[in-house]
């Protein structure tokens, strides 16, 4: 079972909430039943050594991942996985990958624009002036017209992030969205992060950065084998972690 | 480069050529050991034949014979090539698809054409296939006249197998034969792109349909437009193989000129030539597109 803190409260109104997940990959198992319920306009940052099921988890809120079983509710609503309900919660949930996957064939302002067209219907101008303001937001407005593949990795994925916003969502998802970054592009895209935390999006964040989990998270999860070992706030993790494994961890980590 | 696997090597591709991508061309820069000589000896072996052929009169009376046969092969190769496109997509997407029916499908019928001779798949659709088609069709005209639907049921029965001339039954046959081989390359070419770029589609809420669309099919097509543009050629030439159809195409009018002047050398020569020259040039045709399409893009 969860070893959830006493100290922190369940979440009261839940956006987000897994019941009992598992995930089975042939032999292998990458989430024993999970559960977790994360509030509204929370930033949650979860953290294990590789292999733990972060991403698996993470992967579970908007089905990119099919749990084996348990169930998921986004927004008071069960998925139950049909493609049409899918699309429509997806729309709502933005996601920001470890490789960016912004479309290579499509200019900056086309990346952001097209899934607003075909899946929110907006008309090419209102997309635009979107993607606009959402490429000022994370400070590359002046990109617009470059190809992916002319931008550096922190400019790639900034411009993924503004892409998952301009779809509005309620929720946004990052995996792991600083770890295919070369040092010196780390912070550009931890700010752009920092800065939606304080303007009170839900979030929910894998990532190896320690500094940012403990700037920027209101709960942090530490995840190993499969299992949520630790839920509470980063202050507690990181002065006071209670379960041996989330020492260990940690000391591992930090004395590096 | 993600189509690296499906291309194919070519003449500039050859070290020998590293100097031309300078702006200042001189010959010192130009590797004589690694140059393409087969090149040069291919653009010989044509000029010395066009040469020939336009001089004497024999070859000169042949060539012009044969050349009449040239629309009947391009059109039949534009109109094959074009079904076989749609056929292959169509098919290619039911080969990585997750559902059961057009996964095994597709697959069924790739392997089918796969397993059985281009001859003998030309011979079996235009003389068993479509005419058993055609029979099924009169078959169910005849059985809608008997239960009083007359009007539709003779419109079906009217319909004959010599209707169907041979032209058409070829482009069929070349389009099911070379539907199945497009389906690979479009399938190979779908499943370069990563899996993030189906994962960040889909994340944003599309659905499959849309995902391939905008998505991976645009990136998939560019990526296989050198082995599009290589199989267009291959079924240029494999259009000679529905001479056995008496559709006359530049191969079957050969023959008979042959056949009647018993003038073999200028015929099969002044043929060999027609399909060199027209592949050539495709080929170099292919080299231009890729470097335009393929180099930049990503």
């Amino acid at each position: 079972m969860t070893g959830a803190n006493p100290a922190m409260q369940p979440a009261a109104d839940p956006i987000i909430e897994l019941r009992r997940i598992s995930k089975t990959f042939g032999e292998v198992e990458a989430l024993k039943d999970v559960s977790l319920a994360i509030g509204r306009g929370k930033v949650v940052v979860i953290i294990g050594p590789s292999g733990s099921g972060k991403s698996t988890l993470l992967r579970c809120i908007n089905r990119l991942e099919e749990p084996t079983a348990g169930e998921v509710w986004i927004d008071g609503e069960r998925i139950t996985g049909s493609d049409e309900q899918m699309n429509k919660i997806r729309a709502d949930i933005g996601m920001v990958f470890q490789h960016f996957n912004l479309y290579p064939h499509l200019s900056v302002l086309e990346n952001i624009t097209l899934a607003q067209k075909i899946v929110r219907k907006r008309e090419k101008k209102a997309a635009q002036a979107i993607a606009m303001e959402q490429l000022k937001r994370v400070g590359i407005a002046e990109k617009a017209d470059a190809f992916p593949n002319q931008l550096s990795g922190g400019q790639q994925q900034r411009v993924a992030i503004a892409r998952a916003l301009a779809m509005q969502p309620k929720i946004m998802l990052f995996d792991e969205p600083t770890s295919a970054l070369d040092p010196e592009m780390i912070k550009e895209v931890l700010d752009v992060m920092l800065m939606l935390a304080e303007e009170g999006s839900t979030m929910v964040i894998v990532t190896h950065e320690m500094g940012f989990a403990r700037a920027a998270a209101d709960e942090i999860i530490f995840m190993d084998y499969g299992e949520i070992v630790e839920q509470t706030t980063p202050e507690t993790l990181f002065t006071h972690p209670t379960h041996p494994r989330t020492k260990l961890f940690l000391s591992q980590i930090l004395q590096k | 480069m993600a189509s690296s696997d499906l291309e194919r090597t070519s003449l500039l591709d050859a070290p020998a050529f590293e100097g031309l991508k300078l702006r200042r061309f001189s010959l010192k820069e130009v590797n004589w050991r690694e140059f393409p000589w087969w090149f040069a000896a291919l653009i010989l072996i044509a000029v010395v034949t066009l040469v020939t052929v336009l001089t004497s009169p024999t070859f000169n009376e042949a060539f012009f014979f044969i050349i009449a046969g040239l629309g009947v092969t391009v059109s039949v190769t534009l109109a094959a090539f074009v079904v076989a496109v749609v056929l292959g997509l169509i098919t290619g997407l039911g080969r990585i698809s997750d559902k059961v029916l057009p996964k095994n499908a597709a697959t069924l019928y790739v392997e089918l054409v796969r397993g059985v001779p281009m001859l003998v798949l030309i011979f079996f659709i235009a003389l068993v296939l479509v005419p058993g088609i055609i029979n099924g069709i009169n078959a169910l005209g005849a059985a809608l006249s008997n239960i009083g639907i007359g009007s539709i049921g003779s419109f079906f029965s009217a319909v004959a197998i010599r209707d169907i001339p041979m032209a058409l039954r070829a482009v069929i046959a070349l389009s099911i034969t070379y539907g199945a081989f497009l389906a690979e390359v479009f399938r190979a070419g779908i499943q370069s792109i990563s899996r993030g770029q189906m994962e960040a589609a889909r994340s944003q809420g599309m659905s499959y349909g849309q995902a391939m669309r905008y998505v991976i099919l645009p990136q998939a097509v560019r990526n296989v437009l050198p082995a599009l543009g290589n199989d267009f050629i291959s079924m240029l030439k494999d259009s000679s193989l529905v001479s056995v159809l008496a559709v006359r195409d530049i191969t079957q009018v050969a023959k008979l000129y042959a056949g009647h002047s018993f003038r073999f050398q200028q015929a099969y020569i002044s043929l060999a030539i027609l399909y060199l020259v027209m592949t050539v040039s495709l080929s170099l045709l292919v080299k231009v597109i890729e470097r335009r399409y393929c180099h930049d893009g990503r």
